[in-house]
């Protein structure tokens, strides 16, 4: 029901997103993966409306929004990255202000802040000033703000940056439950993979503003298909010893960490005698090697050479 | 509109800070000002009071009747003599400077009484008497001397008073410079001329207590009242500048609501806030201070009108401020506005001091700051209340304001801001 079409946005000196399009199907849920500054809030913020892309087109139900962005403006419900709230106004303070934006009064408008802050959990809280709120309960009303108005989609721009665990998964639920129970089309913003694992069927992966891959999480990882993830242990950091395991013949990527080690190597390859032969040869000792399938952070790794957190 | 305008009023009430600037701010400027500047506006009168004493080190009736020696001596016609021997004895000076402070319009503010020069030290020391005239040797003579031939010899008083600054001591002094100068010069004038030089003494003195019938009160109750309202338009465009960053603003234009609501929201609940700001300074200033005769509906009407052409007008400046502040996507409008502009507006409109002295080209500024023009509409209504002399300003005020709204207009994105 939504598309957008080689949708590109320049700055002055940075393109931002370039060259992107992405579908959406009704009662879809489609994740955004891609590690800072990969252009996600620009995109989002061009299919929202709020922004004019430099070039290409955003469309609804195969109508462009670009000159008549009321259709959209009207199915959509944005959750921004940032908490978009008057943090001086209690919850159910700024609920009313924006459902009445939307022409809700009375005993609706009342009924629908009741049934939004049952969704995210706080209807005992609502007076409360916002700014009083944790970053968590902040990060609810954020949510609640943009389903004031029965959205058909729901945009999310990273919706759990900085938050404690407890609000993470109660504010993830609430999204699977619209997505499964209510047949809510979503776009999920995130660089959490995990998160998006949890929660998408579909998968697009951006990096420096372009799309590095799509597909469903299975398709994903079957870029992955062909190769194992191992993961090795040790008792302590043995640099000279891990970069001459990293050169290993076959081996097609290698991360080191602390006291471990992990490398990306084509199924079905030997190796193992190998690398007791050189733990052997430094004297260093192998606590544990994990054979991993793989994740979608090992896919985003494969496709650009970095993670996607730093 | 309803919702945009409710949530304006609730954000401002919300913010102590803010209120504490509109609300509070300008009534302790009112207070201090008001009770610390109150001789300089002479309208005040029971500030002026104070105890004189004389000192006069000469004998009156002695240099009164040398100087008739004199004139008999002259040898003039007898009607002439008799004529000039009389007017020496009417026109002493002594006896005019006494009659000038016991006279009606100033007996109520000052006090005199006659004393020798240590009576009149020792007062000065222990702070009983504020000042003290002396009347030097021959000042009579002399006056009289140049009073009625015209002798191109000056007389001199002397003033002591216990505080040189304080502006009863400047009063004081105007009035005596006045008298010095009438019985050295005009009485020598109203001698050829042939008139009652008495009338003239007083005539002279009469302006400097009429000059200025606004007290200090309602000076600072006024100007601080016309430049604190300016503050709103900072205070409204610094809430759009958080909207914009809190990206509120993005989920206004979200709804598909028209910016113009979001913008004329702005515009009403700055004028709204400026209505409430104005009547509740005019009003406790009143109350508290007695600025103004609370009794009168006619006076209050003229006020409030003049208030709520104000209130029009910052409503439209707060349009303005709040689009360029959009446009610019910045708090640095509001921040530049209330930081100095304020101040200078406030300055060329007239609201820390009358401008009577300044230059024309910065009283003309003035007077088109809605400020300024507000300041003078008040001031003509305290003076007079006639509504034919409110149009001249008022009309200003209007013109500003239109100039403002449309500016805002234009400059309003209309689309968000967005590139
Ligand atoms: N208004 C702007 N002006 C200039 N450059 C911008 C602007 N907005 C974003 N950028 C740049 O565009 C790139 C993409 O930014 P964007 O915010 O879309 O990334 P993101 O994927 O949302 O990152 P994050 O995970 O940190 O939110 C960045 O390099 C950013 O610096
Ligand atoms: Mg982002």
């Amino acid at each position: 029901m939504l598309e957008t079409d080689k949708l590109t946005k320049q700055f002055k000196d940075v393109i931002a997103v370039d060259d992107v399009s992405l579908v959406l199907m009704r009662g879809e849920s489609v994740g955004l993966l891609g590690p800072n500054g990969a252009g996600k809030s620009t995109a989002i913020a061009m299919i929202s409306t709020l922004m004019k892309p430099s070039s290409g087109d955003v469309r609804l139900n195969g109508k462009s929004v670009l000159k008549k962005p009321d259709d959209m403006r009207r199915v959509l419900g944005v959750v921004p990255q940032k908490i978009a709230l008057y943090e001086e106004l209690s919850a159910y303070e700024n609920l009313k202000f924006f459902g009445r934006l939307y022409g809700l009064s009375g005993n609706k408008l009342e009924q629908r802040i009741e049934y939004v802050l049952e969704l995210v959990g706080l209807a005992d809280r609502k007076k409360e000033l916002v700014k009083n709120y944790s970053g968590g309960m902040q990060r609810r009303v954020n949510l609640a703000a943009a389903m004031m108005h029965e959205p058909e989609v729901l945009i999310m721009d990273e919706p759990t940056v900085g938050i404690d665990p407890q609000s993470r998964n109660h504010l993830l639920e609430t999204i699977r439950k619209l997505n499964r129970d209510e047949g809510m089309t979503v776009l999920y913003t995130s660089h959490y993979m995990e998160e998006v694992e949890k929660l998408c069927d579909r998968v697009y992966i951006m990096d420096h503003g372009k799309v590095i891959a799509e597909g469903t999480k299975e398709e994903l990882k079957a870029i992955l298909s062909d190769q194992e993830t191992v993961l090795i242990e040790f008792d302590q950091n043995y640099p000279e010893l891990f970069i001459k395991l990293s050169e290993i013949e076959g081996v097609q990527h290698s991360t080191i960490e602390e006291q471990s080690l992990k490398l990306i190597i084509p199924r079905g390859t030997r190796m193992l005698a190998a690398l007791f032969h050189e733990a052997e040869r430094y004297g260093a000792q192998v606590i544990n090697v994990n054979v991993q399938t793989p994740t979608l952070e090992d896919v985003f790794l494969r496709l650009t050479g970095r993670k996607l957190r730093d | 509109m309803g919702a945009f305008l409710i949530k304006d009023i609730m954000l401002l009430l919300r913010d102590r800070s803010e209120l504490l600037i509109l609300l509070a701010m300008p009534f302790l400027l009112i207070a201090i000002l008001g009770f610390s500047l109150r001789g300089i506006f002479s309208g005040d009168l029971e500030a002026l009071e104070m105890d004189i004493a004389l000192v006069s080190e000469e004998n009156e009736a002695q240099a009164v009747a040398s100087i008739q020696n004199e004139i008999e001596e002259m040898g003039l016609p007898p009607e002439q003599a008799q004529a000039l021997t009389q007017a020496a004895e009417a026109a002493s000076p002594q006896t005019m400077l006494v009659s000038l402070f016991e006279d009606e319009s100033l007996s109520e503010l000052i006090t005199i009484e006659r004393m020798d020069r240590q009576q009149a030290q020792q007062s000065l020391d222990e702070e009983t008497v504020d000042a003290v005239i002396t009347l030097p040797e021959g000042f009579t003579q002399k006056s009289l001397k140049n009073m009625l031939f015209g002798s191109k010899e000056g007389s001199e008083l002397e003033l002591l008073a216990a505080d040189l600054s304080s502006p009863q001591t400047d009063v004081l002094d105007s009035i005596l410079n006045e008298f010095v100068r009438t019985v050295n010069f005009e009485a020598s004038i109203s001698r050829l001329s042939g008139q009652d030089s008495a009338v003239e003494v007083s005539g002279g003195i009469e302006t400097i207590t009429a000059r200025e019938p606004i007290t200090s009160f309602q000076y600072y109750t006024i100007g601080m009242a016309v430049m604190f309202v300016l503050f709103v338009g900072s205070t409204i465009a610094g809430q759009a500048n958080l909207e914009q960053k809190q990206m509120v603003f993005d989920r206004i234009r979200l709804s598909n609501r028209s910016p113009l609501l979001y913008l004329s929201s702005k515009a009403i609940a700055a004028s709204a806030i400026v209505t409430v700001q104005l009547a509740l300074l005019f009003i406790l200033s009143a109350l508290l201070f007695q600025t103004f005769a609370a009794d009168s509906w006619a006076f209050w009407s003229g006020i409030a009108i003049i208030s709520i052409t104000l209130a029009f007008s910052v409503g439209c400046l707060a349009a303005l401020m709040v689009a360029i502040t959009l446009r610019l996507e910045s708090d640095a409008v509001p921040a530049i506005f209330s930081g100095g502009v304020i101040s200078l507006m406030a300055f060329v409109g007239g609201s820390f001091m009358p401008l009577d002295g300044m230059p024309e080209m910065l009283r003309a500024i003035g007077n088109w700051t809605p400020n300024g023009a507000a300041l003078s509409a008040y001031f003509s209504w305290l003076l007079e209340p006639d509504l034919g002399q409110l149009t001249e300003p008022l009309m200003r005020i209007g013109i500003v304001a239109v100039v403002f709204l449309l500016l805002a207009l234009a400059l309003f994105p209309r689309k968000g801001g967005a590139a």
